[in-house]
């Protein structure tokens, strides 16, 4: 059953629409997003296993960590076994994650939790955030950025579903849960139907996207492109380099520097929003800021987070890759610089910057397929895109150390002040400065790379010679 | 493609489109509601 998920059996028919895609993508996106909206049920995690905040904080430890690392390792076998089979297993992994995880729960089993959605979870979302993206690169060569940044605009959308959709059903499985009141926790059993309804309802999902994905034919183009109208644009080329010879050249790892200065940056920001506005705008102990309107400015950067992912990939079809990251990392060392020196005058100032801060975030992580894809053209994208996410990896540990550090020697949480975040955000202005430089340093890869041309456009279907080559190097 | 094909796939268009645009803009609606507390509380 499982072969007529295969590449070859996923071929488009003539006539099939390449608009099909983005929605098959963000079938997949949408619901692994959802790993970003842990936050809404961990109150009530810790109350029903009686442990401590960290003991839970694992379990979305566990989960990223397997994105990175599933993603690195997978990548090769998503590559050849095509769209919908990862798209099958992942949906697979991340349904048995939930279930898995509510077993764990229905027996108070903390270690089944970090099994099922720390470990199989985290698998499912590594595969499923890389499965569509090669593909859609494919069928959109005349405008890589906007479809992989309407992919991954999922991602970020996948939170904000299913921040309110989790409440919702906790309140309707325990009546008794409110929450509006910070201190209300749900009860096991409304956990365990949470996990089972989002395991089955996001399985179903998927299985949308696994229904509508194709990949082109090899010799398949968009109507009136013109594949040398890409390749005049600096830095990108038209020949093929294969994952395990991307390791070896240094714009990968430049570009591994740029993701992980980017990311590291935004997420100083992001770990910390909630309380940074409160404590920016503190004055003899109390805040102007509300907890509620702390709340508000948290889902305001998450749809500047979202946006930012498809407006700014959008744009880098434009004015090009290189130019795109230029901006992220100039314009966000300006950006954080100022809101350490006048972020503390208007709250609207405030959040201003740090909206624009967050859209570049969110847009450094969509328009990096693309910037693959420019670089080491469309043959293993989605392999090398799995082993550059690592830099995402590595950046969720520094970024919150960063800034957790410096903040732990200014003082006790809830007595900081503006000048508190001084030290971390200039911390942060040089991270970004490091980004920029190595971005400047990016160059077309050496022709020593490429694999040798075949006739085809690079697909797997067209290059199994240069793929058996490519690891004799 | 012939055209059943062609309604066909009109079809599949229109449904993966409103399935994904429902829950996107569930999820914008109601971040939509609490970003506004930033600017009413």
């Amino acid at each position: 059953m499982l072969s007529a998920l295969d590449r070859r059996h996923t071929v488009a028919p003539p006539g099939y629409s390449r608009w099909l895609i983005p929605p098959a993508a963000l079938a997949i996106h949408l619901c692994i997003g959802q790993v970003y909206a842990t936050s809404v049920y961990k109150n009530s995690l810790i109350a029903h296993f009686d442990v401590s905040q960290t003991a839970i904080g694992v379990i979305f430890s566990i989960a990223i960590v397997m994105l990175g690392l599933s993603a690195a390792v997978a990548g090769t076998w998503v590559e050849a076994n095509g769209p919908r089979k990862a798209m099958f297993v992942s949906a697979c992994f991340w349904a048995a994650g939930f279930l898995v995880g509510s077993l764990g729960i229905a027996t108070k089993q903390l270690w089944l939790l970090y099994l099922g959605y720390g470990l199989l979870g985290g698998i499912g979302l590594g595969i499923g955030y890389i499965s569509p993206v090669s593909t859609l690169i494919k069928w959109f060569p005349d405008r890589p950025g906007l479809a992989t940044g309407l992919a991954i605009m999922g991602f970020g959308g996948g939170a904000m579903v299913a921040s309110p959709l989790s409440r919702q059903l906790l309140s309707f499985y325990d009546p008794a849960y409110d929450p509006s009141n910070a201190g209300s926790t749900a009860s096991g059993n409304a956990l365990v139907w949470l996990f089972v309804t989002l395991g089955l309802g996001y399985f179903v999902i998927m299985m949308f996207g696994v229904a509508n994905v194709r990949v082109p034919a090899p010799d398949w183009r968009p109507a009136g492109f013109d594949p040398a109208t890409v390749a005049a644009k600096p830095l990108v080329t038209t020949a093929n380099v294969s994952a395990a010879n991307a390791l070896k050249t240094r714009s990968f790892w430049l570009l591994w520097v740029v993701l992980f200065c980017n990311v590291t940056a935004g997420i100083g920001i992001l770990e910390q929003a909630s309380p940074m506005i409160q404590d920016f705008f503190r004055d003899n102990g109390t805040s102007a800021v509300s907890v509620a309107a702390a709340g508000g400015f948290v889902g305001l950067l998450s749809l500047f987070n979202m946006a930012g992912r498809f407006a700014w990939s959008s744009t880098s079809d434009v004015i090009g890759r290189k130019p795109i990251y230029l901006v992220y990392l100039g314009v966000g060392m300006v950006l954080y610089a100022l809101l350490a020196l006048v972020g503390q005058t208007a709250t609207a100032l405030f959040v201003l910057l740090a909206c624009v801060i967050l859209s570049f975030y969110g847009g450094g992580f969509a328009t990096v397929p693309a910037y693959l894809r420019d670089l080491f053209g469309t043959y293993q994208v989605g392999a090398i895109h799995g082993r550059l996410l690592t830099a995402w990896s590595a950046a969720g540990i520094a970024g919150p150390l960063i800034v957790n550090g410096f903040l732990d020697a200014q003082g006790e949480p809830g007595t900081l002040t503006a000048a508190a975040y001084r030290p971390a955000l200039f911390t942060m202005v040089g991270v970004l400065a490091v980004g920029f430089v190595a971005n400047l340093l990016i160059k077309a890869v050496p022709e020593r790379y490429h694999e040798p041309a075949t006739g085809g456009d690079g697909n797997e279907d067209t290059a199994p010679v240069a793929a058996e080559r490519s690891g004799t190097r | 493609m012939s055209d059943d094909g062609r309604s066909g796939q009109q079809a599949r268009l229109w449904i993966s489109w409103l399935v994904v645009a429902a829950l996107l803009g569930y999820g914008v609606a109601q971040t939509v509601i609490t970003a506004a507390k930033l600017f009413t509380h």
